[in-house]
């Protein structure tokens, strides 16, 4: 039974120098939500960060990657009684004055799970060319398994009502966990929408797609959305 | 005992070394009982093959290969790969484990923090915190 409302989750990782900016935006614009910093293993001062501002800090003492930092935040959400979750980039990227626009189809129930995305009015986003491929090819995945278009398969700024941080709490990959979480989750039934955001360039810090990630992002990817759609039903991974 | 060839002798000999290692290795407590027992078996295999030569001789004429070096190299080489899938699948299943003690820690961590800051008013009972209680 939920008995507060919104979390907003802050994966982190070597992020000290945009994440004071990121917590002190959040606050300032969205006084109404609580916020969690996920510190995915950092080796600066990330955590020290989020602690001084008094922001409950989750530190994995190693990294364990995106996905299971996101997991680590529903795990946190659902045991602190949070009705919805949000996942929030700690580089500055997305701006919290969407939050409302992000939370309100959750909290009236018109989806299960909303995506803050790029392309649903123009932004002036224009992302690097890989990226727009990998976009294009899991939008394509996405809609070849559910059946449905989601334009911004990989954006990293959602909101989770607590029935859908549920069900996907254990099931989707450490590492990258955009397509294949949707997919997981469109097999079960829950309903996306997407809805505008406005994406900023990287205030500091690295991304958590470098270089040498790019390729195995998109077999990982496409492995991962195959399983989760060949695994409807929700069974552990392990 | 008529050996093909000394490859064969070094094959046969060769195997049964290391069963004796891995033995050996179990008995020290380097190598645990279940890791153990895929390099026990292939390796007696490969020792039994190397000795007989009967064996080495049918099995090649039966599964159509042409030198019985070969055959010794096909089972050496279905074990490692077997060895090397049974490795991964351990080493998935320690990801997990890492990943779910790491996470469990997180928790604990942030939990002992909230505890420092405030503390548990002592209960009604009197029987006040645990920590003065043992002391």
């Amino acid at each position: 039974m939920a008995t507060r409302e919104v979390l907003v989750i802050v994966p982190a990782l070597n992020e000290e120098e945009s994440l004071a900016t990121t917590l002190d935006e959040v606050r300032a614009v969205a006084p109404w939500v609580d916020l969690l910093v996920v510190d995915d293993g950092s080796r600066d001062g990330t955590a020290e960060v989020a602690r001084v501002r008094g922001v409950p800090v989750l530190r994995h003492v190693v990294n364990l990657g995106v996905g299971a930092a996101l997991q680590s935040g529903f795990r946190y959400a659902l045991e602190s009684g949070y009705a919805i979750g949000v996942q929030l980039d700690a580089d500055g990227q997305h701006d919290p004055r969407d939050l409302e626009a992000l939370v309100a189809p959750v909290r009236e129930g018109r989806c299960d799970v909303a995506i803050g995305s790029r392309y649903v009015t123009p932004t002036g986003y224009r992302a690097p060319k890989a990226r727009r491929l990998g976009m294009l090819l899991f939008s394509a995945v996405v809609r070849v398994a559910l059946g449905q278009h989601i334009a911004d398969t990989t954006s990293g700024f959602r909101a989770y009502g607590r029935r859908a941080m549920e069900a996907g709490r254990d099931d989707f990959p450490r590492d990258f966990p955009d397509a294949p979480l949707l997919i997981a989750l469109g097999r079960r039934g829950f309903r996306f929408l997407e809805v505008p955001a406005r994406m900023r360039e990287r205030e500091a810090g690295r991304s958590f797609y470098t270089l040498s990630k790019s390729l195995y992002y998109p077999y990982k990817n496409m492995l991962a959305s195959l399983m989760a759609w060949l695994r409807p039903d929700g069974r552990r991974r392990s | 005992m008529e050996f093909l060839s000394r490859a064969q002798v070094v094959t046969a000999l060769g195997a049964t070394l290391l069963v004796l290692i891995v033995l050996d290795l179990v008995r020290r407590r380097r190598l645990s009982e279940d890791y153990s027992l895929l390099w026990v078996v292939s390796t007696v295999m490969v020792a039994v093959l190397g000795f007989s030569t009967p064996l080495l001789t049918s099995l090649t004429h039966a599964l159509g290969i042409l030198y019985e070096a070969s055959t010794v190299f096909f089972f050496g080489l279905g074990f490692a790969t077997a060895m090397l899938l049974f490795l991964s699948v351990k080493l998935s299943r320690l990801g997990q484990d890492h990943l779910t003690l790491t996470r469990e820690l997180a928790f604990l961590r942030l939990e002992l923090e909230r505890l420092r800051i405030h503390p548990p008013a002592p209960s009604e009972s009197g029987r006040g915190t645990p920590g003065r209680e043992s002391a």
